[in-house]
């Protein structure tokens, strides 16, 4: 669904710009290029690498960790799992959803959403190469300080 | 010998999980084959993703002017750049690494840090058909909760990340990066790319080659050396365009 949005807006940008100019669109393309030949390495690895931990520590483990501690412990041990993981939605709110029911608090289930999505510590390789060292560990201290946050604020307003 | 140092180098993540890999093979085939396969779906989202995102990121470069973005989501943009970064962070698709070249060419264009925060956290995080997703699973109320509290708070985040990283800080960064080329696409690859024409070269296609003729250096493109001049004089220089 969210690919298919992505590729009519490509080719309907693409659409217009050759309709505008073959020359810019030429331009593109070559930029284009050099985006995939500085990408697509490091993103091969990132993924291979998450696919390698996700592999060693499958839902049933995360499930054992957070399914029954309470307490700010368990917030803080969600939303390190979140941290390091990359874990598409399709499993992640099922998931979500069972370790709510066997116990775990709404504030872990939230700190673990938020930083699932939020702070993207496995895409930080990637993330060096597009805004550099400085800005990326800036910003992931500062995603995961909001992130817990917005989990004892939940804690806080639906516990 | 050098070289291949420089390969893996260069390459070193790709390195890191193909020594795993052979690892895990031999310890345990069938965790090894569990990750080959969570990888495969990885992959193919990834190859599904990035074309598109690629296509998209340097047509805004060849296309929207300079001046539409920085007045859009610079540095005076206000709120409504704010609620504008929000927006195409929620409208956008794909995992967060699709974010980053998007967001890259907005902010090589002048959108301001703090906007390009906000940016890729709402991209990260509010996702209209995600919301869906996860109120079915988790209850409206939760999702509702979530996504309202998460809102205020990537605001905020872009106004810390605006006082702790300055722009010039990003650009000396990506700038100064390796100093060796070895051909017209290694220069290509560090320049913005935005064909500004500043350096006396058409485009920087032929100021590339001209720094493989060795007519100029690379930091004769005048966009790198913006990046490097002070803090306050950048500054001053984008409020004169």
């Amino acid at each position: 669904m969210t690919t298919l949005i992505l590729v009519i807006i490509a080719v309907v940008f693409f659409g217009f710009s050759i309709f505008k100019s073959k020359e810019k669109t030429k331009e593109s393309l070559k930029i284009s290029k050099n985006l995939m030949a500085t990408t697509f390495v490091e993103v091969i690895g990132v993924m291979a690498l998450v696919g390698w931990v996700l592999a060693m520590l499958p839902p049933s483990l995360i499930k054992q960790w957070l399914g029954n501690s309470n307490g700010i412990i368990s917030i803080l041990l969600s939303a390190t799992i979140g941290t390091v993981t990359i874990i598409p939605a399709f499993i992640a709110f099922p998931l979500s959803e069972s370790l709510l029911k066997s116990g775990a608090s709404i504030a872990a289930i939230a700190a673990f959403i938020t930083t699932l999505t939020m702070v993207g510590f496995a895409t930080m390789p990637i993330e060096f190469k597009f805004f550099g060292k400085k800005f990326t560990l800036h910003r992931l201290w500062i995603s995961f300080l909001a992130a817990i946050l917005i989990a004892l604020l939940m804690g806080v307003i639906l516990g | 010998m050098k070289k291949l140092k420089n390969v893996i180098k260069e390459n070193k993540l790709i390195f890191l999980s193909i020594l795993l890999y052979a690892i895990t093979f031999f310890v345990s085939p069938q965790i090894f084959f569990k990750s080959l396969e969570i990888t495969k779906g990885f992959l193919i989202q990834m190859l599904e993703v990035l074309p598109p995102i690629f296509v998209i990121s340097s047509l805004i470069m060849v296309w929207i002017p300079t001046e539409v973005i920085t007045k859009a989501f610079g540095k005076g943009s206000g709120f409504k750049g704010k609620l504008l970064s929000v927006l195409i962070g929620g409208f956008s698709a794909g995992p967060i690494y699709a974010a980053f070249p998007v967001a890259q060419s907005l902010f090589y264009k002048g959108a301001s840090v703090e906007n390009t925060v906000i940016i890729l956290s709402s991209w990260a995080v509010i996702k209209f058909t995600m919301f869906m997703v996860e109120s079915s699973f988790l209850g409206i109320t939760f999702a509702s909760t979530r996504y309202v509290l998460t809102v205020p708070f990537i605001i905020i985040m872009g106004y810390i990340m605006g006082k702790l990283v300055s722009r010039e800080d990003v650009l000396k960064e990506l700038n100064n990066r390796k100093v060796e080329y070895k051909s017209v696409k290694d220069v290509l690859r560090e320049l913005p790319n935005m064909n500004c024409g500043a350096c006396g070269y058409k485009s920087c296609q032929d100021f590339a080659e001209g720094v493989m003729r060795g007519e100029v250096v690379i930091d004769d493109c005048a966009i790198r050396k913006r990046a490097k001049k002070t803090s306050s004089g950048l500054q001053e220089r984008h409020q004169e365009e």
